[in-house]
């Protein structure tokens, strides 16, 4: 975990930006090649979508070469109603810079079988090679993208009912009238925010400061789906003073000084340069339709998509063929993360111990099994 | 110096996008892009055309913050650079020939479309000449400059002793709706329906100017309002209470306010009475011609101050706006007369009648800014969105909301030496396509 704290929002959401435009330089996009941006929609980004635009007038960044893959949307607005998210990246930074509206994504709220929709979204995430970077604000109660408190961890893109916190948050975009705002909402789910390369998080305000707290202080917890996010590689959250409020004076400080070392030492807070550069466009562009068709994508490149461990374990029932598995304790399971059963007696080269103690071990490791 | 470029030639998709404006909005001016295409003449939906279309502006403008207005609406202009709309030719096919001239000049002066006015005038003259002056935009080719939003008729059914130039002798007043019909034939006062071949043609008659007090006309202003023509109280003597019955008639607009009409009194407020609302009727728009001499500047404030979303600045220009000064022979009907013009001032020759203006719209524009403190915006509703409304066109014309027609000036903004703001024409776009580029002092 990288977590970035600026005294002002201004001087998070200009971290931010430059991080953003730091990457997308680095990556050299091209038409074959393009740089994939997962973008949030919100107050909190507002300020790194400004600097943004300002950047791209300046002639300091092109988005010729971006492809922009949005969180969420909402159901039942028309797509033009001024508070979609639609509306939202139009005006605040699709209108103002020079992305191709053929690179930009953005769940369709009022298609005709919104399961397809989400289905063909992730299908389509998959066929550009996965999300370089995964730009994300966060909800006072912790969610990330429309994945309320609750959700599943392993979720994907999918139709989500919104908390009637959320609707009473947004109720002030609607003329506080709760009958107007949206009930539902497309999203992306936790799981497709992982399996992003890098995921960057801007965090304003007092607010939001229980929320910062629980993520970075407290376990990974589905009431907090933001948590989720210690379970990735290569997270960043980019914060300003008051969001730090409730966090300890010993994790600010270590968080400060970290980047302070860094910085002494002349090295930054970088990716490898893997992940830096993403998939080549060999493997990606090339052969998009096989990894797409290929049922399951076996013999595809292990690259095609982003590996953070997460999914593996947060799906222990399912086979991670995906992902190399590292067990340095049992190389025999070879290419299965299934857990298996091992004594601490039997390491120990002491042959009285070679009697079981518990007559039923199997009966101990279903009380330990964690459900579904 | 400044050049008209009959068409700028399309590129890529004909979309253009202006960013970097100031739009004229309301009573506002606020920052943002404006897209337009030069296909449809509109004024796009970006939002919609992003998302939907999937494309980009083939062209990108970078206004530098300088304010883009939609275009001018002219309400009562009787000629421009020489060519008097009330004219007689010989032959008469010239006419359209000269009238198309007028409006690819006129459209360089910041006016994108106009209400061609004819005076009081014989019958012969409003049967021949007024199905010229007709609606012309229903090509929608920005090649052709302005674009006639139909023929204002003042007269001659007007209070002889509020004449004003108007020739006296062919005053007459109306007694049915058939006196209308005789007097400007009975097609300018119908629409053509659709027939083989031919798509069905609007009423060649936008607006009438008549006096409610003369004859029956007050009865007979219903009848012109359900036709979709506009009925306007001037050159009239009506008091207050004549004024307001006319008003709840149907009148929706005064004929240059102030001018040729009684003056307030104190005991009777006579025609501008009615924009006060003692009676709870709606208040009509009205037109104020601030040249600098038919009004004093106070006058026009405090005609703005009292209405002023019913505000419309026109010119009343003489056809001898554009060309320079010097005495120029007028044929009035059967009079013949010289107006002599020095600088913006056209009199009659030996005397004191102001015979029109030659004032050009913007000017009248800048006056106003210069005189009554109002912000740009304010100044310039009162040359678009206002005239719109009281043509009814507000969703095509007078407006930079998507769907409306993409007629558009670019202004700069200078300063007089007293500080008010002023200004000036830099580009004009017709149907989503530049007609007008001033290219300065100094290229």
């Amino acid at each position: 975990m990288r977590l970035i704290i600026r005294d002002k929002p201004e001087a998070a959401s200009a971290y931010v930006a430059n991080y953003i435009i730091d990457r997308i330089k680095h990556f050299a996009p091209t038409p074959a090649h393009p740089f994939v941006l997962g973008l949030p929609t919100g107050s909190s980004p507002l300020g790194v979508y400004r600097i943004l635009v300002e950047k791209y007038k300046a002639g300091e960044i092109s988005f010729e070469n971006v492809v922009t893959f949005n969180m969420d949307e909402y159901i039942g607005i028309p797509r033009d109603h001024p508070e979609s998210y639609h509306s939202f990246m139009w005006k605040h930074f699709f209108s103002h810079v020079n992305i191709h509206p053929n690179n930009v994504n953005i769940l369709n709220g009022n298609a005709p079988n919104l399961e397809a929709e989400c289905v063909e979204y992730e299908a389509k995430i998959k066929r550009v090679g996965g999300i370089d970077l995964f730009l994300a604000g966060i909800g006072e109660d912790g969610h990330i993208a429309f994945n309320e408190p609750g959700s599943s961890l392993a979720s994907r893109t999918r139709v989500k009912t919104l908390a009637y916190d959320t609707i009473l948050a947004n109720s002030r975009f609607f003329g506080n009238d709760l009958d107007k705002v949206p009930k539902m909402a497309l999203t992306v789910g936790v799981q497709t925010v992982l399996e992003a390369r890098e995921v960057v998080v801007i965090i304003l305000g007092a607010r939001k400061a229980l929320a910062l707290q629980r993520c970075i202080e407290q376990g990974v917890n589905h009431m907090w789906t933001l948590s989720s996010l210690q379970l990735h590689p290569h997270p960043m959250i980019v914060c300003d003073e008051d969001a730090t409020l409730e966090l300890q004076v010993k994790t600010v400080k270590y968080f400060k000084s970290i980047e302070q070392v860094a910085l002494a030492q002349g090295f930054e807070q970088i990716l490898s340069s893997k992940v830096r550069t993403g998939p080549g466009p060999e493997t990606v562009v090339q052969h998009p339709r096989e990894a797409v068709n290929g049922n399951g994508g076996d013999d595809s490149p292990t690259v095609l998509s982003p590996q953070p461990t997460t999914s593996r374990l947060l799906r222990a029932s399912s086979p991670a063929r995906e992902y190399p598995v590292r067990s340095s304790h049992s190389p025999d399971v070879g290419g299965s993360d299934d857990l298996v059963p091992d004594r601490m007696a039997s390491r120990i080269p002491e042959p009285g111990l070679a009697q079981r103690l518990t007559p039923t071990p199997e009966a101990q490791s279903r009380v330990g099994a964690v459900g579904a | 110096m400044p050049s008209a470029i009959r068409q700028a030639p399309p590129t890529g998709n004909g979309i253009t996008k202006f960013t970097n404006c100031r739009l004229v909005v309301g009573d506002s001016l606020v920052d943002g892009d404006l897209w337009v295409s030069c296909l449809t003449g509109k004024i796009l939906r970006s939002q919609a055309t992003f998302y939907d279309e999937h494309v980009l502006p083939g062209e990108t403008i970078d206004l530098g913050g300088r304010i883009l207005s939609p275009g001018m609406i002219e309400c009562q202009l009787n000629g421009a650079f020489g060519f008097n709309f009330s004219t007689l030719l010989e032959d008469m096919s010239q006419y359209g020939k000269k009238l198309m001239e007028v409006n690819r000049q006129i459209v360089a002066t910041g006016v994108t479309s106009y209400i061609p006015t004819v005076t009081s005038q014989t019958s012969e003259l409003y049967r021949k000449v007024v199905p010229f002056l007709g609606p012309s935009g229903g090509l929608r080719q920005s090649s052709d400059g302005a674009e006639s939003l139909g023929a204002h008729v003042e007269g001659p059914f007007l209070n002889p002793t509020k004449n004003g130039v108007h020739n006296r002798n062919v005053l007459v007043e109306a007694h049915s709706f058939k006196d209308l019909e005789e007097m400007y034939g009975p097609e300018n006062l119908t629409p053509t329906p659709s027939s083989e071949g031919n798509p069905a043609t609007p009423i060649p008659i936008k607006m009438i100017t008549a006096a409610p007090e003369r004859g029956n006309m007050a009865s007979l202003i219903p009848e012109i309002c359900s036709r979709g023509i506009i009925y306007s109280i001037g050159h009239s003597e009506a008091t207050y209470e004549e004024a307001s019955a006319a008003v709840e008639k149907g009148a929706t607009m005064i004929t240059h306010l102030f001018n040729a009409m009684r003056p307030l009194h104190h005991r009777n407020p006579g025609i501008f009475g009615v924009l006060g609302q003692a009676e709870s009727l709606p208040r009509p728009y009205f037109g104020v011609i601030s040249d600098g001499i038919h009004l004093h500047p106070t006058t026009v404030k405090i005609a703005y101050n009292s209405h002023p979303d019913g505000f419309i600045l026109v010119t009343d220009a003489m056809h001898l706006v554009g060309l320079p000064d010097g005495a120029y022979r007028w044929t009035n009907g059967d009079e013949e007369n010289f107006i002599v013009k020095k600088g913006a001032v056209l009199l009659l020759e030996n005397s004191e009648t102001i015979a029109g203006s030659s004032s050009t719209l913007v000017e009248c524009v800048n006056n106003f800014l210069q005189w009554s403190g109002a912000s740009i915006p304010q100044a310039l509703k009162a040359v678009t969105a206002t005239p719109a409304a009281m043509l009814g066109i507000q969703g095509t014309k007078g407006t930079l909301e998507a769907g409306g027609d993409a007629d558009l000036v670019v202004f700069s903004e200078e300063k007089n030496d007293d500080g008010t703001p002023r200004i000036v024409v830099d580009e004009v776009w017709k149907f989503g396509a530049r007609v007008f580029l001033n290219q300065g002092p100094f290229s």
